[in-house]
């Protein structure tokens, strides 16, 4: 842990932190997948989680909107805030943080609905919207902001599985921007996606940076290389080290990040 | 390297023809195909024996024997007071008004067999013809005076005669049947007198006695299965489908709610008799709510229905795949939001289906309604509308067992008939599943 302290404290500081973790620890009933993880997530910023599989990166995403309350025998501990607020507060509702934390998952999973609703439905329930032309309004925005306004704006009544998997991921993406969260997590966006809709994605993810704090949990070192600005290592539930993505991937400090990084584990 | 590229070839053999190996598979894949073809032969059959079998007995039922004749109603035996009412009128009065004009007929188309008396003449008429009729002349008094022509229900022996059922060997045999009288049926279908007619009747009336079987109908049983249904379908699927959706979606698992889920397959495999006797217990002799009543009957089959759509429900939501609620929850929906805008609707097409098979199942369930007074002879309608629920009822399974157990062979037409017309309905109810899944499946 003595090199983590080094690592916090050369970290460079040129945005304001969104979201700072503090000796988080999560169980999966006894087991122990994330182990006094202390992070600084600044804003306007895209954040890359590499590590190996079960490395606890995906665990440790899900952990900044609450999705692991879903699941019975998940259970956190230590301190999440976002903006100075302590997420795991009794008195935050997962609701309301998740409109501010949006998420974006692994596979693309639109609802079995048009297009249009797709877009509309975060929007609607959180009563972003005070009429139709309203939340046309925000569904074109959404859509553009999500780069796929051009493909789909003369079929959104269309079924909203009926399109490409990289069409469908960027649904998602313009479905999670539409109620105007401040984060955006994504969790292995590409993965499902073939190169051409990966390079659309990653894209994507660069221009969205202006606006949101991006993180995401990449399988490919390249992608992180590519799209992140801020680089967080995982491995075996510990983050080893985490620092400018420039820095990880030609000076590591850590021998594990180094091994990681030239393909030796993982 | 040139021994291994030699050598391999040597060792495989020929594409050409089949190796032992393959041969053997092959074999075994043939075989497996020929014991599915066999088994489902097997069930075609049996289906086809069941429907061939039911349908041969029991078309017949749909078709019944009546006598038509113009019958004077004369106004000094219907209105003996001459007020112009028909209050003093009983069947005693027009039965012997319906055996005259028979007589009447016979004598005038000369087809009396020799030394047949009047009596066994009237004799081909239905015990219940005059019960009808008496009805017939109270519907419309204007006719009074004049002559009417009018259907006469014949004897459930003389139908049998039509139908095949009874023969001259049989009727030298039987004590309610003549030969004169099959000879005098003969002579008077070739006078157009008696005729086969579509027996709506046979859906619309009553239970009758055992000794008038065609008369005997099915409408009581009809409407004590319509109650009933629509109390299981009112109270086990709201029941049935929040239930579902707490354990699924909202309970916490932990062994409580193991033990639960155990106990809803085990309640899904206890025989219906039980349920029978739960509901004498509960909602006869301690609620005390009336014997014999759809409602009684539609909540012993509610209690019994409910595990099945219980299971069907809670595999249909878990058939939702869990991205969907990942996605649902990572937009900011609410769990409630979440399932009923997302999970409820994708589960739709499976809850419909476990619930109409779990309703087919209910209307087709006879045990625990013998236990509740439900096999009582009822000959009066419950009445239309709420009333009607607490009314003494029949159903239609617990109708084809009465009729089989009823002495004279035209009941077993009638059970025919009965199941026939279960059938049916069982049949629409699966159309109407089929149609609300597809209509579901399509706007998804």
């Amino acid at each position: 842990m003595e090199d983590m302290h080094v690592m916090t404290s050369a970290m460079s500081t040129q945005n304001d932190t969104k979201i700072s973790a503090r000796n988080v620890q999560v169980y999966y009933a006894d087991n122990h997948a994330i182990k006094d993880v202390d992070v600084d997530i600044q804003d306007k910023t895209v954040t890359a989680f590499i590590g190996p599989s079960g490395c606890g990166k995906s665990t440790f995403l899900r952990c900044i909107n609450r999705m692991n309350d879903t699941i019975d025998v998940a259970r956190v501990e230590g301190d999440i805030l976002l903006d100075g607020e302590d997420i795991y507060d009794r008195k935050v509702d997962p609701v309301q943080l998740r409109a501010k934390v949006g998420m974006v998952f692994q596979k693309p999973n639109p609802f079995p609905k048009s297009i249009y609703d797709n877009v509309a439905y975060g929007p609607k329930i959180h009563g972003l919207a005070k009429n139709k032309a309203d939340l046309d309004d925000i569904v074109e925005k959404a859509l553009r902001r999500g780069a796929i306004w051009d493909e789909v704006k003369d079929r959104l009544d269309a079924p909203g599985t009926g399109l490409s998997g990289g069409q469908q991921q960027r649904l998602c993406i313009a479905r999670a921007i539409a109620t105007e969260p401040e984060v955006l997590l994504m969790d292995e966006p590409c993965s499902a996606l073939d190169p051409i809709a990966t390079a659309q994605v990653e894209e994507l993810i660069d221009e969205l940076r202006r606006n949101y704090s991006v993180v995401i949990v990449t399988h490919s070192m390249q992608q992180a290389a590519r799209v992140s600005q801020k680089t967080a290592f995982f491995h075996l539930g510990y983050l080893v080290e985490y620092d400018d993505t420039d820095t990880i991937f030609n000076r590591p400090q850590d021998n594990r990040t180094e091994s990681y990084i030239s393909g030796k584990i993982g | 390297m040139t021994d291994a590229t030699a050598g391999a070839p040597a060792g495989k053999g020929s594409l050409l023809e089949e190796d032992k190996r393959t041969k053997r598979r092959n074999a075994a894949e043939a075989r497996f195909k020929a014991y599915g073809l066999g088994a489902i032969g097997i069930a075609v059959t049996a289906l086809l024996l069941l429907l061939g079998s039911i349908l041969l007995n029991g078309l017949s039922s749909f078709q019944q024997a009546f006598i038509t004749i113009e019958i004077p109603l004369p106004a000094d035996a219907l209105d003996q007071d001459g007020d112009g009412a028909l209050d003093r009128v009983t069947t005693f009065t027009v039965k012997p008004i319906l055996e005259q004009a028979l007589i009447a007929r016979v004598d005038e188309l000369n087809i009396r067999p020799v030394d047949m008396s009047d009596s066994d003449i009237g004799g081909i008429i239905s015990g219940e013809a005059p019960a009808t009729f008496l009805d017939f002349v109270r519907n419309n008094e204007d006719l009074i005076g004049e002559n009417a022509e009018f259907n006469i229900l014949a004897n459930g022996r003389i139908d049998g005669f039509l139908k095949g059922r009874v023969s001259m060997e049989s009727a030298a045999r039987d004590s309610n049947v003549t030969q004169d009288q099959l000879i005098l049926t003969n002579q008077l279908i070739e006078n157009d007198v008696i005729e086969q007619r579509f027996n709506w009747d046979f859906i619309t009336n009553p239970d009758a006695s055992e000794n008038r079987p065609e008369a005997a109908g099915l409408g009581v049983a009809i409407l004590g299965s319509l109650y009933m249904m629509i109390v299981v379908l009112v109270l086990a699927l709201p029941v049935g489908v929040a239930a579902s959706i707490y354990l699924e979606e909202f309970a916490p698992k932990n062994r409580f709610t193991d033990i639960i889920e155990v106990n809803i397959a085990n309640l899904a495999a206890v025989p219906s008799i039980v349920y029978g006797i739960l509901g004498l217990a509960i909602f006869i002799n301690f609620a005390g709510l009336p014997q014999s009543s759809p409602l009684v009957g539609g909540l012993v089959l509610t209690l019994m229905t409910l595990p099945t759509i219980i299971i069907a429900t809670r595999a249909a939501l878990k058939s939702v795949p869990p991205s969907i609620r990942d996605a649902a929850l990572g937009v900011g929906a609410s769990k409630m939001q979440t399932v009923f805008h997302h999970v409820l609707p994708l589960a739709a097409p499976g809850i419909l289906t476990g619930t109409i098979i779990g309703l087919a199942q209910a209307l087709g369930e006879t045990a625990p309604l013998l236990l509740i007074g439900m096999v009582a002879f009822v000959r009066d309608y419950p009445e239309l509308g709420l009333e009607g629920f607490t009314d003494p009822a029949t159903a239609l399974p617990v109708q084809v067992y009465n009729f089989t157990q009823r002495a004279d062979p035209a009941f077993v037409e009638r059970a025919s008939g009965a199941i026939i017309t279960l059938l049916v309905f069982l049949v629409f109810m699966n159309a109407v599943a089929i149609f609300l899944r597809r209509r579901f499946e399509r706007r998804w």
